[in-house]
């Protein structure tokens, strides 16, 4: 499991944060909040807006990928469903932004069970393209529907977030917004996957079979799981919306799904400070890589072969928190127990 | 003899052209420890699947206590109360003991989703019963000290006595081995003998399949014999030992079965 | 007309059949989503247009020729580079697929934008070394003789590759490792070897397809990966994931359906008509058209 060498040179490390990993998510989330009052750049806080957003959309994506096992290479075209029905509805009836950040949800879920209903049964490596196919064939209805979507020349002029009066028009209002969606996604992948339905989901994961003997509705738990995936990234993809105020089919290809799947394996398979570790540094590193301009897509794509050379199961793939946290727990009680045999022997 | 918890009829199991299992009719009543036995590709394995809804027979009938269950999904007549280990282990070996056999307790749990996100009262009661249950019956299994320890880090006869505890957290009536002996050594064989009359003991109706002779000729009350599909033989042990069709079936003619036949 | 789309649309298809056919030759093996073999194809097209205007400077039948091998050879070698440096290091830490399949992804970003920068967005123009010719069937009916030699040669390559993986010492290794990596270690295959070496046939094969690819169109540009390759994927699943000659029908299926949609429905929406065909098909037999339906065997 993981990267032994690397295992042992981060052990302590792990411990500490599986000790105290409350503190430390309140300690992650204090420098998320206080960031942009300290970076107070336009630029910086969209390179924030783009961590954050991606954050969401590799969370998501982590549920069936990674805690479920199901490769998917069209998590985009539910990112895009968000965000056309958000453009669509406030941009043509005036919605809200907290109506279409509903809609939009709802929509990308129920464009996952459509394609879940057919598809899921259908062995796992040929679901990957399946679903590669989809991003493509949502791409293509993007860009011939013109009536809908307006085709490739896009939706634009979509209205900023507003409430009771208040215009989040600044980046910085932006950023708190899609802080909060991220807060949101984290708190509800982690009860997910701490309860009974995750633990089915986990399963699945390891053994179809077994699963099934176990009791486990397995075609129905993927159903379930790939549709909130998609319904996360339906959310994600209606802030997108609001937060460019345009949108086009490109914004929603195959070479995004890529993107998203990267981030969610490069982090950490099924770990959720993975995904946002490997949002962020995917993220960053194209900003990071400007000096070098027209090398900047050939080195990005090494970069990328190496990392998963370097790391196959992602930075935090395979540290489960609470399994370092039972395991020291059960260490603790045992040291203890043997001292007090110690001392009766004496 | 007491009320009869699980039997099929006339249960015959095609692919394509080859008849795998042909027309068997068994039964097992509550509180038996039930042997099914037969060389190496007499369709055990196949009539198995048949039984707990791998497979759908292509023929006959299968009944848990009078409920017709032909065609039923696994984890539908998992539900029922009917629970299996595998010939090759399958664990889940991402998780630890203690969540292994949390995860059968899945059908006598009903936190759903939302309950899961909102953390309702129903979640947490749901937990608490789902640990303490697990607990038990990794107490019962001798398995405490490793509850939170991965299940592909556990030696081979512990992964094997783990898939028995995570078949009786589905709180069966009936369970059902695939070669629970598989693998093990003489010492490992009599600790699982042991164990089997102790779940016996508990109350569960047992059926299993097995190669090892010694095992299965000492805690089995019962046996059917399968051949090329077909059923040859059934009855109390010794009569089976005795049996010139089982013999020929095992040995060719002119052997002799013993106890120390795998 | 119609007989007309249909040439078409086998033509199409070879086009397909060729990209598809070496995809699917590693995927047998190694069950490896292979993202950056469209890169190769495109690669191998560049590399053989290059050598031979401007390195041998010959623009006839002999210089293709000799253009042709070197691309083979380079093609190849930077194929069976790529496993040894980006994907023997994940098998051997028993990565997960899905690790393997980012790090091609990787190199094929790494690929196309390396010949974005050295070759440009231009289009480069393919001589017509052979000027083959047409023929006429019926009235109004053209066939080109390059669409007879397309053709003829997806045929010629995919006999090639089935012979080579069913007939040969190397195939039956490559098929013992697809079927049972350990066992077939045991037996005494070096399994690194044997991957290594299907990737540079599966490369070259993608050198020679894209070369032909190139001629045919007459013209090479750096976005000729990316159109074929997404449904290459569509044809390999079709046809059956790893099966060489399942590839090939996979390609024609989706080169014809595509031709005909175009001429008779909608040619801006013609490339969803391979992910469209693609879903309906695995809905009724999810392990594609010539997959073998595996028994759950527990």
């Amino acid at each position: 499991m993981g990267n032994s060498k690397l295992q042992k040179f981060f052990a302590p490390l792990l411990n500490f944060w599986a000790q105290h990993s409350v503190a430390v998510s309140l300690v992650a989330l204090a420098v998320a909040i206080a960031f942009p009052l300290v970076f107070n750049q336009q630029y910086l806080i969209t390179v924030g807006i783009n961590c954050l957003m991606f954050s969401v959309l590799s969370l998501s994506l982590n549920l069936i990928s990674g805690y479920m096992g199901i490769t998917s290479l069209g998590h985009a075209a539910f990112f895009g469903v968000g965000a056309y029905t958000a453009a669509i509805l406030s941009t043509r009836l005036g919605v809200n932004f907290l109506g279409t950040f509903l809609c939009g949800t709802v929509m990308a879920g129920i464009f996952g069970i459509l394609l879940g209903l057919p598809t899921l049964r259908i062995k796992g490596r040929y679901l990957a393209i399946v679903t590669l196919g989809f991003c493509e064939v949502m791409r293509i209805i993007e860009l011939n529907w013109m009536s809908l979507t307006r085709g490739p020349q896009g939706i634009s002029g979509i209205p900023r977030m507003e409430l009771f009066g208040f215009a989040f028009s600044k980046p910085i209002h932006k950023y708190y917004v899609v802080l909060v969606l991220l807060v949101l996604t984290v708190l509800i992948i982690w009860a997910i996957m701490n309860s009974r339905v995750g633990r089915a989901i986990s399963a699945i994961r390891d053994d179809e079979t077994a699963s099934d003997a176990m009791g486990i509705n397995v075609f129905a738990y993927k159903i379930m799981a790939f549709s909130f995936s998609a319904a996360l990234a339906g959310l994600a993809g209606a802030f997108y919306a609001h937060y460019m105020s345009f949108i086009d089919p490109n914004a929603f290809n195959f070479d995004q799904s890529i993107l998203m799947l990267s981030m969610t394996i490069m982090g950490g398979v099924a770990s959720i400070p993975g995904s946002i570790f490997g949002a962020t540094v995917l993220s960053i590193l194209p900003e990071a890589l400007r000096g070098f301009s027209d090398y900047r897509q050939v080195i990005y794509g090494m970069a990328l072969a190496i990392m998963v050379v370097w790391m196959p199961n992602g930075l935090l793939g395979g540290f489960n928190l609470k399994h370092i946290r039972q395991r020291l727990g059960v260490a603790k009680l045992s040291k203890k127990t043997a001292k007090k045999e110690g001392k009766e022997n004496v | 003899m007491s009320e009869i918890i699980l039997r099929t009829e006339n249960v015959t199991q095609r692919f394509g052209g080859l008849v795998a299992v042909n027309d068997v009719s068994f039964e097992l009543h509550k509180g038996e420890i039930v042997g099914i036995i037969g060389p190496n590709g007499a369709g055990k394995t196949t009539f198995f699947n048949d039984i707990t809804g791998m497979y759908t027979p292509t023929e006959g009938k299968v009944f848990f206590k009078d409920t017709d269950i032909t065609g039923k999904k696994p984890y539908e007549i998992t539900a029922l109360g009917m629970a299996r280990t595998f010939q090759t282990i399958r664990l889940f070996y991402r998780m630890t003991a203690l969540e292994n056999v949390m995860v059968g307790m899945h059908t006598r749990t009903k936190a759903n989703l939302i309950d899961c996100i909102l953390r309702t009262p129903n979640h947490r009661r749901t937990e608490k019963e789902a640990e303490k249950r697990a607990l038990e019956v990794l107490e019962l299994t001798g398995l405490s000290e490793h509850k939170y320890d991965y299940a592909t880090s556990l030696p081979y006869g512990l992964q094997r006595r783990l898939e028995i505890a995570r078949a009786m957290a589905t709180n069966p009536e009936v369970l059902l081995f695939d070669e629970p002996a598989a693998g093990m050594n003489e010492a490992e064989t009599s600790d699982l003998m042991e164990f089997i009359r102790q779940l016996q003991g508990m109350g569960y109706s047992i059926l299993l399949i097995e190669h090892d002779m010694r095992l299965v000729m000492n805690i089995c009350e019962r046996l059917y014999v399968l051949d090329h599909g077909n059923l040859i033989a059934q009855g109390k042990p010794e009569d089976i030992k005795s049996n010139q069709q089982v013999i020929e079936a095992y040995l060719g003619k002119g052997g002799e079965i013993t106890d120390a036949d795998a | 007309m119609f007989l007309q789309q249909i040439i078409n649309g086998i033509t199409v298809g070879s086009t397909y059949a060729l990209v598809t056919i070496g995809f699917n030759m590693v995927y047998g093996v190694l069950e490896l989503t292979n993202f950056a073999h469209s890169s190769f194809y495109m690669l191998g097209a560049y590399i053989s247009l290059f050598t031979m205007t401007s390195l041998i400077g010959r623009v006839t039948p002999t210089g293709f020729f000799i253009g042709l091998l070197v691309s083979i050879i380079i093609t190849g070698f930077l194929g069976a580079l790529m496993d040894k440096l980006a994907l023997e290091p994940i098998r051997k830490h028993n990565g997960a697929p899905i690790s393997a399949l980012l790090s091609t992804v990787g190199i094929q970003t790494a690929i196309n934008n390396a010949i974005l920068l050295i070759f440009g967005t231009v289009p480069v123009a393919f001589p017509d070394v052979f000027e083959l010719g047409r023929f006429n069937i019926g009235e109004n009916t053209v066939v080109q003789n390059i669409q007879v030699a397309i053709f003829v040669l997806a045929v010629v390559l995919m006999v090639g590759l089935s012979l080579l993986v069913y007939r040969t010492k190397l195939g039956s290794a490559m098929r013992a490792i697809s079927q049972n990596t350990t066992a077939a270690r045991v037996m005494g295959v070096d399994v690194n070897r044997v991957i290594t070496l299907t990737f540079f046939i599966g490369t070259a094969v993608a050198a020679i397809s894209g070369t032909l690819v190139g001629i045919y169109y007459q013209r090479v540009d750096t976005l000729m990966g990316n159109a074929v390759g997404l449904k290459s994927f569509a044809a390999a699943v079709l046809g059956g994931m790893g099966s060489v000659p399942g590839a090939m029908v996979g390609g024609f299926l989706i080169g014809i359906a595509e031709t005909l949609y175009a001429a008779y429905v909608s040619s801006s929406s013609k490339d969803a008509i391979a992910f469209v065909i693609l879903i309906l098909i695995l809905i009724v037999r999810p392990s594609g058209l010539f997959g073998q339906k595996s028994v759950n065997k527990v």
